[in-house]
């Protein structure tokens, strides 16, 4: 619990706000717990690639096989068409910080 | 056709009747005017345009770089569009684009872009990003491309023919749904401070300054922050892209339409699980993509958009 709630303060008042990084980057696309043009993010970190029931992923995402860590989520992030070609985001993060930022974010999403 | 739309103001500012009559409009070629709250619409075709008003040419979400089933040509659509700008019989004054120019906002897509605007007859293009345009780089190159002359993310006004233009930014602080923020809404409250009531407004930006559908983002969080200093005038049209649709909504001295896009159509919201490119049969495609030629009535209502498909049903 305390373990989380250290982790959860250090996602919002580290070096970068990985909710606000969230917000600025990803929610064009995204929401935690809705279907928009990019499928609901919320708990994806541990989770297999093209896993929502529903979502029109593209084959290419739906067979690749990533399970999404920090290592995965990282590449994904800095270019998905490097990571998995064909795929479908229409997207990339270029500043290292904001990614360990937004990915912390994402990790600690299922407890928020 | 003619039809009259009386309008009430529910809580959320959604007048659903009419939002269901101009969804079964969309794409016939429909003027809009109004008078004393009334809104009525006749089909008509350019020709109608009566020489010496104000005339110009929307056009919007083109997204060169997309290359998904939903439209693997958007250089080739956007090629039309242009070709259907070039033959209208009265050539307009100026274009705006309101946004998303680019899919990914890479050097080789404005590029694209720029030259296939070139083959415009009209050379005056006004623009605002979209959000694929600036969540890459928060729209550096976009306003390295387009951003002269402008202020802060990229906003900026002019005036032509007595009517005052506002191109507004509501894309790169994006929280959920578009967001204007407190500095832009600043600058358009000094922006506005000097015009007279009178004066036509034309407020233009990419995410819809009405909330289409919250579940969506279809909305801007603070639009009402600047529709309020909206208020006092007698004639404001507002332009939005990013829906690939045509809706239309009339709210007391306020005029909303989002236009088509000249790449791909988006569903209607609640038709889809979830908003996106939507992939339609080869022959329905340029059905449901198009330009909107937008001109004056009177001083005193709100512009008239004209909405025609690249391919006519």
């Amino acid at each position: 619990m305390l373990t989380t709630l250290i982790m959860l303060l250090f996602a919002q008042t580290g070096t970068l706000d990985g909710k606000a990084v969230f917000e600025k980057r990803c929610t064009g696309c995204h929401a935690l717990d809705a279907q928009r043009v990019g499928p609901k993010l919320r708990g994806v970190y541990g989770r297999k690639a093209g896993a929502i029931a529903g979502f029109p992923y593209s084959d290419e995402l739906k067979t690749s096989g990533r399970i999404w860590d920090a290592a995965t989520l990282d590449k994904w992030l800095a270019d998905p068409e490097t990571l998995i070609p064909g795929n479908d985001m229409a997207f990339r993060m270029q500043s290292a910080g904001e990614r360990a930022a937004v990915i912390e974010f994402l990790k600690l999403s299922e407890q928020h | 056709m003619s039809k009259l739309i009386r309008h009430n103001h529910s809580a959320d500012g959604i007048d659903r009747r009419g939002f269901l009559e101009c969804m079964a409009w969309a794409g016939t070629g429909v003027i809009w005017t109004v008078s004393g709250g009334i809104l009525s619409s006749t089909t008509v075709s350019g020709k109608t345009i009566a020489p010496g008003g104000l005339h110009f040419v929307q056009i919007s979400d083109s997204h060169i770089g997309f290359n998904k089933p939903a439209n693997p040509d958007v250089n080739g659509t956007l090629q039309a569009a242009v070709d259907q700008i070039n033959s209208l019989p009265v050539e307009p004054e100026f274009l705006i684009h309101t946004g998303d120019l680019t899919h990914m906002a890479r050097a080789n897509e404005f590029d694209t872009m720029d030259q296939i605007l070139q083959g415009l007859k009209q050379k005056q293009i006004f623009t605002v990003p979209g959000e694929h345009d600036t969540a890459s780089d928060d729209g550096k190159l976009y306003r390295e491309r387009y951003g002269k002359n402008t202020k802060g993310d990229g906003w900026y006004s002019f005036d032509h023919k007595g009517i005052h233009f506002v191109g507004l930014v509501n894309v790169v602080k994006l929280e959920g749904l578009g967001k204007l923020g407190a500095a832009q809404l600043a600058w358009l409250a000094d922006d506005l401070k000097a015009r007279t009531s009178s004066t036509p407004i034309v407020l233009f930006a990419h995410i819809p300054l009405w909330t289409v559908s919250a579940d969506w983002g279809w909305g801007t969080s603070d639009a009402e922050q600047a529709l309020a200093l909206l208020r006092r005038f007698s004639s404001v049209t507002v332009l939005n892209g990013h829906i690939h649709q045509v809706m239309q909504k009339i709210e007391g001295n306020v005029a909303f339409h989002t236009a088509m896009s000249t790449a791909f159509p988006q569903p209607k919201p609640g038709s889809a699980p979830a908003p996106g490119p939507m992939k339609v049969p080869d022959d329905r495609l340029r059905k449901l993509l198009g330009i909107s030629e937008v001109h004056s009535v009177s001083t005193r209502s709100p512009l008239a958009v004209i909405d025609s498909p690249l391919v006519k049903e």
